[in-house]
């Protein structure tokens, strides 16, 4: 792997004007029966109505929905339609696994800097309270079979075919298609091979509940979130979790793996509704509306590793990710001072870290001169990520686009100097997207 | 045709009388066969091989489809019309399982244990194409629990061979012949289970699901009735289902035209149950822990346990 940077091509810039979101709920509770379309409406309404947008046609509307009905082929659109944007803005549904809202980002953001839009929001939605529940492939088959039955005798011979056994729905889970492991297995793996311990994991999470609980506290969300069905917090916080009640927990994931199982409730993150949206813009755009600057995207970067075979762990995407992006922008870990790491599940984290750390890990897959580098713990997720907040597949991309472009801004403001952040989400199907953004 | 690292090609003992047979036989009456004839085969002095070796002329594979698509959908091969080992091997058992039910071959087809297959696909069969088949039992030899027999099976393209599968079989009490050569096998070194790759969750019908598709319906893997009378708490997987899993998992793209499939099978898979495996690539395998240089090495074992079920390679030719 060339360690040599690219150039970044030169561009306009893209900036960051401001997102927004609804609290993040837990499966089965405040969002039951809310769809991904009213989710993401809402919070696409709480967008337009922040900066005022009603009524505007904006270049492009893109997200999507990890877990999709089939009869929401197009979401966004549908959710544009719904809201009071100009229905002249085109929309358009992506979906990557959990960096579905990330690479929204990256989507609107390019085009933006090519010129061929001015105004962009990207985001997403998901909800396992309201998931598509889809029926067993036997009984699909006779009901298609039936469906393409010329005749009536054909259609019941069709029909005859379906057992009650057949009758049983498959609910979505998160097992990977090919190794039939769930996330949580997977990450137990990985977990494993990089002797991540159990109060490591139980640290990280603890201070997401502390840090996410302290920036609700100091108002940090009051711009960066609209109440929704009467909820006005994530509420998967737990701001009075302690070290002692984490370390409580039993393990959940790794039970079958010969080394101790670590991986619990408490430090893997919950399954979760929720919606978020953000806004991106010319720096022309948003200067003509005298819209607020929080940030520039400058840059993204994504990867793919091979887990199917046990080369590498199915979450450790953004691990080769990163370097290249940091190496295509003349970057080091050093010139960062925030870093946004999804905390699918908090030893997803640690084995980011170790993996930077490692010299001959960071020399035989990236061709480093050794390793990567040491994070400065300080700056890792400082207003709490998603084992507090939680993880609504496509919405945390927004959720943490917002959070950067606001930890630039202020931080940019306080010293006087430029800011960085840098945020990584890992997927399912061993995918990962990274990104970077700066103050203005 | 040459193929770059193999050896010699696997063909016909030169002794072996050749004798056709007008079609592939069907399964069923072989194992009925099978079933009354077992009985009668006894461990009674040295184990005599018959030197005889069963072709089939002419198999017509256009007929297929359908049973190349539901072994596809079952195995998890990609939908193609290239032939998988695992098909082959298909194919052709039944024209080796002949070999075994006729009444000169002396160990009893019901009870037999599977031991190891190693199969070369020396160039790819394509649906459409007709082929030979040939089969025969060759190089009896001592184990140290009876003696082990490879059954033989290739199938040949216009005269070349193009799949060539040597299945080892193992009769328990019976007694090898001079000569043979010693048994080869060194005591079984402690075995801790890798990480896996993945999980496989089999439910009590994958005996049943396989027998459709591969024609054996051998009770040990259909029924538990047939099971416990062999001494199986339940029915077990066929080996040959979990060996053409991981070869499908490596897949098409990653095996290659020309490759090498081995398994070797340790303890039986209890149905239903789950199975961890671990498929990974020779290189990726701490030292000495892989058996070959390239490809892949594949491990099953019970999930959560060092139950070892089995473990073999991949690797393109």
């Amino acid at each position: 792997m060339s360690t040599t940077p690219s150039p970044v091509p030169s561009t306009r810039e893209a900036v960051i004007i401001g997102g927004n979101r609804i609290p993040f709920s837990r499966a089965g509770k405040k969002y039951v029966r809310t769809s991904n379309q009213d989710m993401f409406t809402a919070a696409l309404e709480g967008l337009v109505a922040r900066f005022g947008l009603q009524g505007e046609r904006l270049g492009e509307v893109v997200g999507g929905a990890v877990l999709k009905h089939s009869k929401n082929f197009n979401l966004i659109r549908e959710s544009v339609l719904g809201s009071s944007l100009a229905p002249t803005t085109p929309a358009y549904d992506v979906q990557q696994a959990c960096a579905t809202g990330l690479e929204a980002a990256i989507a609107v953001t390019n085009k933006i800097k090519l010129g061929q839009i001015e105004s962009a929001i990207a985001g997403g939605t998901d909800t396992v309270s309201d998931a598509p529940i889809v029926v067993s492939d036997r009984l699909r088959a006779a009901l298609l079979d039936a469906n393409h039955a010329k005749t009536t005798g054909a259609k019941v011979k069709a029909l005859l075919q379906i057992r009650p056994k057949d009758l049983a729905p498959a609910t979505p889970s998160t097992g990977e298609p090919r190794t039939h492991l769930s996330m949580g297995e997977h990450q137990a793996i990985t977990t494993a091979k990089w002797g991540i311990t159990r109060e490591a994991q139980d640290e990280i999470a603890y201070n997401s509940h502390q840090n996410l609980a302290r920036a609700w506290e100091a108002g940090f969300f009051d711009d960066l979130v609209t109440p929704f069905k009467g909820l006005t917090r994530d509420d998967n916080l737990r701001p009075d979790t302690s070290l002692e009640k984490l370390a409580k927990l039993k393990p959940v994931f790794g039970a079958k793996l010969a080394d101790p199982a670590t991986m619990t409730a408490g430090n893997s993150t919950p399954l979760t509704d929720g919606a978020s949206a953000v806004l991106f813009a010319s720096r022309a755009w948003a200067e003509e509306r005298e819209l607020p600057i929080l940030a520039k995207f400058v840059d993204a970067e994504t990867a793919a590793v091979d887990f199917v075979h046990g080369h590498e762990g199915l979450l450790m995407a953004p691990v080769a990710a990163v370097p290249r992006l940091l190496a295509r922008n003349g970057l080091t870990l050093d010139d960062l001072d925030f870093l946004e790491i999804h905390e699918a599940f908090a030893s997803t984290v640690l084995t980011t870290l170790a993996a930077w750390e490692d010299e001959e890990y960071c020399r035989t897959e990236f061709g480093l001169d050794g390793a990567f580098g040491k994070v400065d713990r300080s700056k890792l997720n400082v207003n709490g990520s998603s084992l507090a907040a939680g993880h609504p597949f496509a919405a945390t991309g927004g959720r943490i686009i917002a959070t950067a472009a606001k930890l630039v801004a202020a931080k940019a403001k306080e010293t006087g100097r430029p800011a960085r952040a840098l945020i990584s989400v890992c997927a399912a199907g061993g995918l990962g997207a990274v990104a970077l953004v700066e103050s203005v | 045709m040459t193929v770059r690292g193999t050896q010699s090609a696997v063909t016909t003992p030169a002794s072996y009388r050749v004798t056709d047979l007008p079609e592939v036989p069907k399964l069923g009456g072989l194992f009925a066969k099978g079933v009354a004839g077992s009985a009668g085969k006894r461990p009674k002095g040295e184990v005599r091989l018959p030197e005889v070796t069963y072709r089939v002329a002419r198999v017509d594979t256009a007929g297929e489809a359908a049973h190349l698509a539901a072994y596809q959908d079952l195995l998890g091969e990609p939908s193609s019309d290239v032939l998988p080992a695992g098909f082959l091997h298909v194919l052709a058992f039944p024209v080796a399982t002949a070999v075994m039910v006729r009444g000169d071959f002396p160990l009893p087809l019901l009870g037999m244990v599977h031991l190891r297959n190693v199969v070369r696909v020396l160039r790819p069969v394509r649906l459409g194409e007709t082929v030979e088949v040939r089969a025969w039992a060759q190089d009896a030899r001592a184990h140290r629990r009876g003696v082990q027999v490879d059954l033989v099976a290739e199938v040949l393209v216009d005269g070349d061979p193009a799949y060539q599968g040597v299945s080892t079989y193992l009769a328990k009490g019976f007694t090898a012949p001079d000569g043979a050569a010693p048994a080869d096998e060194s005591p079984r070194e402690a075995w801790t289970a890798p990480l896996p790759t993945a999980r496989w969750k089999l439910g009590a019908g994958t005996g049943r699901a396989y027998g459709a598709v591969s024609g054996d319906q051998n009770p040990i893997h259909t029924s538990n009735l047939g099971a416990k009378a062999f001494g199986f708490p339940r029915t077990i997987a066929h080996g040959m289902y979990s060996a053409a899993r991981a070869l499908a998992e490596v897949g098409p793209a990653r095996r290659g035209e020309a490759y090498e499939w081995t398994v070797e099978f340790f303890r039986p898979v209890l149905l239903p149950g789950t199975v961890d495996v671990a498929i990974r690539y020779a290189t990726d395998v701490a030292e000495g822990g892989a058996d070959v240089a390239s490809g892949f090495v594949y491990d099953g074992w019970r999930s959560g346990k060092d139950t070892r079920h089995f473990r073999g390679t991949v690797r393109p030719l």
